[in-house]
């Protein structure tokens, strides 16, 4: 009972302050805009890289369409990415002089292709000044969906799971750029799993979205 | 708020506003240039003027790039002798007798004419005033070359960034007529001058207001024809100015500057605008002929008058037809006008938001007693009595040396905030302008007084020590007048605040009947699922500025019976 007294006494000039700043300046003051960017039909491409492996990195190129429900949640039906690959030193050195072949279940990971569709959960919409003259608007989202990966071996054909965040700097009505990280988890074999993370950068074209 | 006469008024500043910059003249390049100055000329003193059979260049507008060579035929023959020794910035006996009242006028080596448009032709202005100016001096003014000398003076000095002098050279041109074909381009160039602060008697009225405009290319005639019917319009002469207005092309975008002044003239006088009027301005608010500033102008007209008639719903229309350019924080006038329309179309949160924005460090500075008047009525109707005390009692806090001086009778024009809010808009804020021009003027002037020589820096610096006093006495007399009219506004919110305050007072200790309730809140939908919240937090971007949206709760307990 004390303790609940000696609270209550350190408490009430806060509380007795906030009411004071309350009853001065009521009110909250928001600034309140119609929203200048809003998706709609999303057609990307981009290119990008997939950098994590040891023994090769891939240069991709990727197509996607995605169709925005809302201004936050939308479905990229389908995207498409090829990976251009190129060996690395270490595999250059490894058949070279350790005679390691190049059927070797570590080689044959490397990823040709890959098909997937993802859900897009866009929470964060805000803007930046630019130099103090201009406005730049951005929205960062989160995506996960599923994944068709074609991998370097015959029946090279794996699921997995991709997941990842993005970040969409809006350049105009219809034109707007993406970086998106993402890392898909594949399903190598009955035990094994590889992770393929993919960083690509790309330009979006949005069609049919409304002024 | 606005009452008729403060929409005239601001009306008619509007009217005033030059028209905006015409292309330039597209026939300029087929006028006659100077005749070319001959290789080596070596003319004896007193016929400068090169051979009469001297073909004038033709082509090339020479006088709108000061790089540019009029043509091939008109490039003075380099080496043109005795020029650089008979320069009077060298020439020290010339410095003498400058100095000796009456000035007498010393002979120049025509030669120096030729040297001089060789020097502004090769992008040397500097090197070219001195010499044009003394070659002038020594020239009869009959002399061929003469209006061509003061020509390409005027825009040796315009391109030093000396426009005053540079324009008086022009208007001279303009008045004296000797050279018809110096004429229309000392008037385009005296034209293009009208879009910074300038003399306006000097180059609006005793120039384009008084030219014979028979001679004149289409396009300048259609600006002096602009020009005289807006001084007939000021002197009340309607049937006049329209006599001039009649002959502006219907496309020509003088001819819309022309309604508008007009459409503005009329509202001055009727005592009820009419539908049409109002129709009238709002089409020149979709005007794309105009200025954006001349079309908001007009959106404002409309807004105000339909505040007038209480049209509330229409005058936030017409407020939206003011275009801005993109993250520009606009003008103050416009946000109260707005709060006002709003607060009287009963929405005080979306008031309030705009007079959120009338803090914004762009308008700190700005005259609006209206403000605290309008934020203490808000807070007064939501019964948040202790902040409308507080916002009335900003008012005179925060004017609290105005009014003193007001009271005591003071010099109004020395008070800082009076004459801050008199500079900023009107015929006083282009006097001050052109104070403030002359004076950068002036002190530039200093800089040339060595490649100048002591002839023209003389000459030009009593020029503009005589402009300068004049430019200070138009300014002084608007001044005053302006003072008066926002000290006026400035007692009158003042009132208005001591009423609310007492007021205020009184509802402040007002008992509260047993049984009262809270005033149901209202059903307000500030967040649309189109629409975008960023939460201010004292910050603010020019692009919220239209946006700010107060939330906050009425505190009035329902009557009961």
């Amino acid at each position: 009972m004390r303790y609940a007294l000696l609270i209550l006494l350190f408490l009430a000039p806060g509380l007795a302050r906030a009411q004071a700043e309350a009853l001065e300046n009521p009110g909250a003051v928001s600034a309140i805009q119609e929203r200048q960017y809003r998706m709609n039909h999303e057609l990307y491409l981009g290119v990008g890289v997939l950098p994590a492996d040891a023994f090769y990195k891939g240069l991709t190129g990727s197509v996607s369409y995605t169709y925005h429900f809302s201004d936050t949640f939308a479905w990229q039906v389908g995207r498409g990415t090829y990976s251009y690959n190129i060996q690395t030193s270490l595999r250059r050195q490894l058949e070279r002089d350790f005679d390691v072949a190049p059927t070797a279940s570590a080689f044959e990971d490397q990823v040709q292709w890959m098909v997937g569709s993802d859900l897009v959960w866009s929470p964060l919409y805000g803007k930046t000044a630019v130099l103090n003259s201009s406005v730049l608007h951005f929205e960062a989202f989160l995506l996960g969906g599923g994944t068709v990966v074609k991998i370097d071996r015959q029946d090279g054909f794996r699921p997995a799971i991709n997941l990842g965040l993005g970040v969409r700097m809006f350049s105009g009505k219809t034109l707007s750029f993406r970086l998106d990280v993402t890392n898909n988890v594949v399903f190598a074999g009955a035990s094994r799993i590889i992770n393929v993370p993919v960083v690509q950068l790309g330009t979006a074209f949005n069609f049919g979205a409304t002024e | 708020m606005t009452s008729r006469s403060l929409i005239a008024a601001l009306a008619s500043a509007a009217l005033v506003v030059s028209p905006a910059t015409a292309p330039a003249q597209s026939g300029g390049g087929s006028l006659p240039m100077p005749p070319p100055p001959t290789a080596g000329a070596k003319a004896k003193p007193g016929a400068s003027t090169p051979a009469p059979g001297a073909k004038p260049a033709t082509g090339t507008p020479a006088a709108t790039t000061p790089g540019a060579r009029p043509a091939e035929a008109g490039a003075p023959a380099a080496g043109a002798e005795g020029t650089a020794a008979t320069a009077p910035a060298t020439d020290k006996k010339p410095e003498a007798a400058a100095e000796a009242p009456p000035p007498v006028p010393q002979k120049v080596d025509p030669g120096v004419f030729d040297q001089a448009l060789k020097d502004y032709f090769d992008g040397k202005p500097r090197a070219a005033a001195g010499p044009l100016y003394a070659w002038l001096q020594a020239a009869p003014k009959t002399d061929d070359n003469y209006a061509w000398a003061q020509y390409f003076l005027a825009r040796s000095l315009i391109d030093l960034g000396l426009t005053h002098a540079g324009a008086s050279y022009l208007a001279r041109i303009a008045r004296e007529r000797s050279n018809p074909n110096v004429i229309p381009r000392a008037l385009d160039t005296l034209k293009d001058l009208t879009d910074r602060p300038h003399d306006d008697v000097m180059i609006d009225e005793q120039v384009f207001g008084a030219l014979d405009l028979g001679f004149l290319p289409e396009e300048t005639g259609a600006y002096a024809h602009y020009q005289q019917g807006l001084v007939d319009l000021r002197v009340g002469n309607e049937r006049w100015a329209n006599t001039h207005f009649a002959k502006l092309s219907e496309t020509s975008a003088e001819a819309s500057h022309a309604k508008f002044a007009l459409l503005v003239t009329r509202l001055k006088q009727v005592k009820e605008p009419s539908d049409e009027l109002i129709a009238d301005f709002l089409s020149l608010s979709k005007d794309e002929k105009l200025t954006r500033e001349a079309r908001n102008e007009a959106a404002l007209a409309v807004a105000r008058l339909r505040y007038e008639r209480q049209d509330y719903t229409g005058a936030l229309e017409a407020y939206n037809l003011v275009k801005l350019p993109e993250l520009d924080p606009g003008r103050a006038s416009l946000y109260l006008e707005e709060a006002w329309t709003r607060y009287k179309l009963g929405e005080p949160r979306a008031s309030l938001g705009i007079l959120t924005t009338l803090d914004a460090p762009s308008f700190r500075d700005e005259f609006l007693p209206d403000k605290y008047l309008l934020r203490a009525l808000i807070y007064r109707d939501l019964c948040h009595y202790l902040p409308a005390k507080r916002a009335a009692k900003e008012l005179t806090r925060r004017f609290a040396d105005s009014l003193e001086a007001v009271r005591n009778r003071d010099d109004l024009a020395q008070d800082i905030r009076l004459r801050r809010a008199a500079n900023s808009h009107g015929g006083t804020q282009r006097a001050s302008r052109f104070v403030e021009t002359l004076d950068l003027e002036g002190e530039r002037l200093g800089r040339y007084a060595g490649s100048f020589g002591d002839r023209l820096f003389t000459h030009l610096t009593k020029l503009y020590d005589l402009s300068r006093a004049e430019a200070v006495r138009v300014y002084d007399a608007r001044l005053a007048e302006a003072v008066r009219q926002e000290a006026d506004t400035l007692l009158r919110a003042a009132e208005q605040v001591r009423l609310m305050e007492y007021e205020v007072g009184l509802k402040l200790y007002e008992r509260v009947k047993k049984g009262a309730k809270l005033v149901a809140p209202e059903d307000e939908q500030l967040l649309t699922p189109d629409s975008v919240a960023f939460r201010f937090d004292g910050e603010y971007w020019n692009d919220e500025l239209k946006s700010y949206r107060v939330s906050i709760e009425s505190r009035c307990i329902e009557e009961t019976p």
